[in-house]
């Protein structure tokens, strides 16, 4: 029973003094910033300075996935997963996690002393700003978010100039046998890109399983998949879908893979990127 | 040497493993902790001296490393008592609680917990939910077996088969149909594991796992007249289907908390307790003590390896504890096969 106590009462004595310097600390930027989400990861490496960067992804080193690709010093550990010991061995003073983060594992970063920010809302493009916004204010780097969400709504704004009247494609997205619905980043992109998302239009809400037999029936005019993931080539070869019209006259839409799951600012060039794939006639390659 | 020596020694040795094994897995991980800091902090901590560690070394010891290392020796316990309770019950060395169904509810109640967004929202609510899912397979897998009448052992087994098999498909049903950001969380936690866990789960976890193993302790005599037979114990005054419920009843409970914690880990309740029985016995009263010593050995160690590799590869718990496991029954039916 002592033994039980004991360490309780030092864990809370603990916590009071960590949580004391924490509150002293309100008010001041965060110094030793973590982040457990790769769109935190890449909106960080260009509003933080790098010396209040103490942790990243090791998502963020991934070709294919990542937009952040060298940008972050090999001196700045990476987390694989999740791992409180080392994440606090780094002594972070704030950690971003992303929506999904295990409530369990916030409340014993909480109870270790540490805040956490939560990188959230990024079904949208909406909701991607705002997310953006927020982490610059939780940083304590307000004005670089700032800078970095101009560069997307003025991206967003000459697009949606750019693709004024121009007819929608109607576009499936497909990762091994998944779309996307209402409700989520992809079907944003596609919207955003010029395209109709076909996921939404078939009432899907969220990334959902669509039967070959499905997709098939929906008769979609485009094809997006993201590069990398065999799915290209796994939609030749599928019995029902390669008869589709978009399959068989090429009209498959392969994008980068690290734009297409961007849920950062990156996400408007994403949208660039797919505009100029789908009206090519409209929408140069580059950004402007 | 005599049974009754051969049976002291292994219960000195396990008595001995353990704290050492538990020591060895405080001071080392993915960052290593001094003995002497570890032991100055645990000094301090009952008013004796200062310690002499890091403030982060206080924080990882006390909110993450020890109630981590205790989880795993209570999770670990409890599965081998659960195994050695069930193989006594069916009569069969390869029984655990997965044929209660413990495992396949328990995984469907995590995997829904993440599909509907309460286990990122809500605090304990991957734990309490895949409780729930464990208990509700139990209790159907009651109800559905005694449905027709008071069922047999092989009409409880494969009721229980049945009721994990709709359990598995409704699991994949849901994780097929889940965001994949979440699906990781899901696969951490089928893959077996106790990252994220801490004081309150132990808390959580003891009280269910150490009362219903000293239950099950204080049965084990009835427990051993059960492993004789159904007729056999009926025929010693034995209310048969009363001693079976309660001890499946205790061990579904102890298997469901260990699991909520822990997710699937699997092997422990197999191996524990057929590596013990050649050395302790197959009597309840010492196999039970003897497998919860050695269970907690087996799962605080791979918990350690686990945590040491954890910035090099993932390893998850579960995996590990079927890499040992696997093997050893392996080489154990080898050997079976060439002694018959």
């Amino acid at each position: 029973m002592t033994m039980h106590r004991a360490p309780r009462a030092l864990l809370c004595a603990l916590c009071v003094l960590v949580a004391d310097a924490a509150s002293a600390a309100a008010g001041a930027k965060p110094s030793r910033i973590a982040s457990l989400n790769l769109a935190a990861d890449e909106v960080l490496a260009e509003i933080l300075p790098l010396e209040r960067l103490v942790g990243v992804t090791a998502l963020v080193d991934e070709k294919g996935t990542s937009n952040a690709l060298g940008r972050v010093p090999a001196s700045v550990p990476r987390f694989p997963k999740a791992d409180l010991e080392r994440l606090l061995s780094v002594r972070p003073d704030l950690v971003i996690v992303s929506e999904y983060t295990d409530a369990d594992f916030l409340e014993l970063l909480e109870q270790s002393g540490v805040r956490h920010h939560r990188m959230k809302g990024l079904a949208s493009l909406r909701g991607i700003r705002l997310a953006v916004l927020d982490l610059g204010e939780a940083v304590g780097e307000p004005e670089g978010a700032r800078r970095l969400v101009a560069r997307f709504d003025a991206t967003l704004a000459t697009l949606e100039a750019r693709l004024r009247g121009a007819a929608r494609p109607r576009v499936l997205y497909w990762a091994g046998g998944l779309t996307a619905g209402g409700g989520t980043a992809i079907g944003a992109l596609v919207e955003c890109g010029g395209g109709t998302n076909v996921g939404a239009q078939m009432g899907l809400v969220g990334i959902e399983p669509v039967g070959a037999e499905r997709a098939y029936a929906a008769a979609p005019d485009r094809i997006l998949v993201g590069e990398g993931w065999e799915s290209a080539e796994a939609l030749r070869r599928h019995p029902l879908l390669s008869k589709l019209a978009a399959i068989r006259e090429g009209r498959l839409v392969t994008m980068p893979t690290e734009l297409l799951v961007a849920l950062n600012h990156h996400s408007a060039a994403a949208c660039w990127d797919l505009a100029h794939r789908l009206h090519p006639d409209r929408v140069p390659a580059q950004l402007p | 040497m005599t049974d009754e020596r051969r049976r002291r020694l292994t219960f000195v040795a396990l008595a001995a493993v353990l704290p050492v094994c538990t020591a060895a897995a405080i001071a080392l991980g993915s960052v290593s902790l001094p003995l002497g800091g570890i032991a100055s902090s645990v000094t301090a901590a009952l008013g004796i001296g200062t310690s002499s560690l890091e403030p982060v070394g206080e924080t990882i010891l006390w909110a993450v490393r020890l109630p981590r290392v205790l989880l795993a020796a209570v999770v670990g316990g409890g599965l081998a008592v659960v195994g050695a309770c069930l193989q006594s019950v069916f009569r069969n060395p390869m029984a655990d609680a997965g044929l209660l169904g413990v495992s396949g509810g328990a995984a469907l109640g995590a995997v829904l917990a993440v599909r509907l967004g309460w286990a990122s929202e809500v605090f304990l609510a991957l734990t309490l939910a895949a409780f729930a899912g464990a208990m509700g397979a139990v209790l159907a897998v009651y109800a559905l077996a005694h449905a027709a009448g008071r069922p047999s052992l092989h009409g409880l087994l494969l009721t229980g088969l049945a009721v994990s098999a709709l359990a598995g498909a409704g699991t994949s049903v849901l994780l097929v149909a889940t965001d994949e950001f979440r699906v990781k969380t899901v696969i951490f936690w089928l893959a077996g594991g106790l990252e994220g866990r801490g004081l309150v789960h132990l808390r959580l976890a003891s009280a269910f796992v150490l009362a219903g193993c000293a239950l099950l302790a204080l049965m084990s005599r009835p427990l051993d007249v059960l492993s004789l037979g159904t007729e056999e114990a009926a025929a010693l005054g034995l209310a048969v289907s009363r001693t079976r419920l309660v001890i499946l009843g205790l061990a579904a409970l102890v298997a469901g908390a260990c699991t909520a914690v822990a997710g699937s880990v699997p092997f422990v309740g197999l191996v524990a307790p057929h590596a013990l029985r050649p050395l302790v016995g197959p009597r309840g009263r010492h196999l039970l003590p003897a497998a919860f010593l050695g269970g907690a050995v087996l799962v605080v160690l791979a918990d350690l390896l686990s945590r040491a590799t954890s910035s090099r590869v993932d390893l998850p718990l579960g995996a590990l504890t079927a890499f040992v496991g696997a093997p050893y029954f392996l080489l154990a039916l080898r050997h079976g096969g060439s002694r018959a």
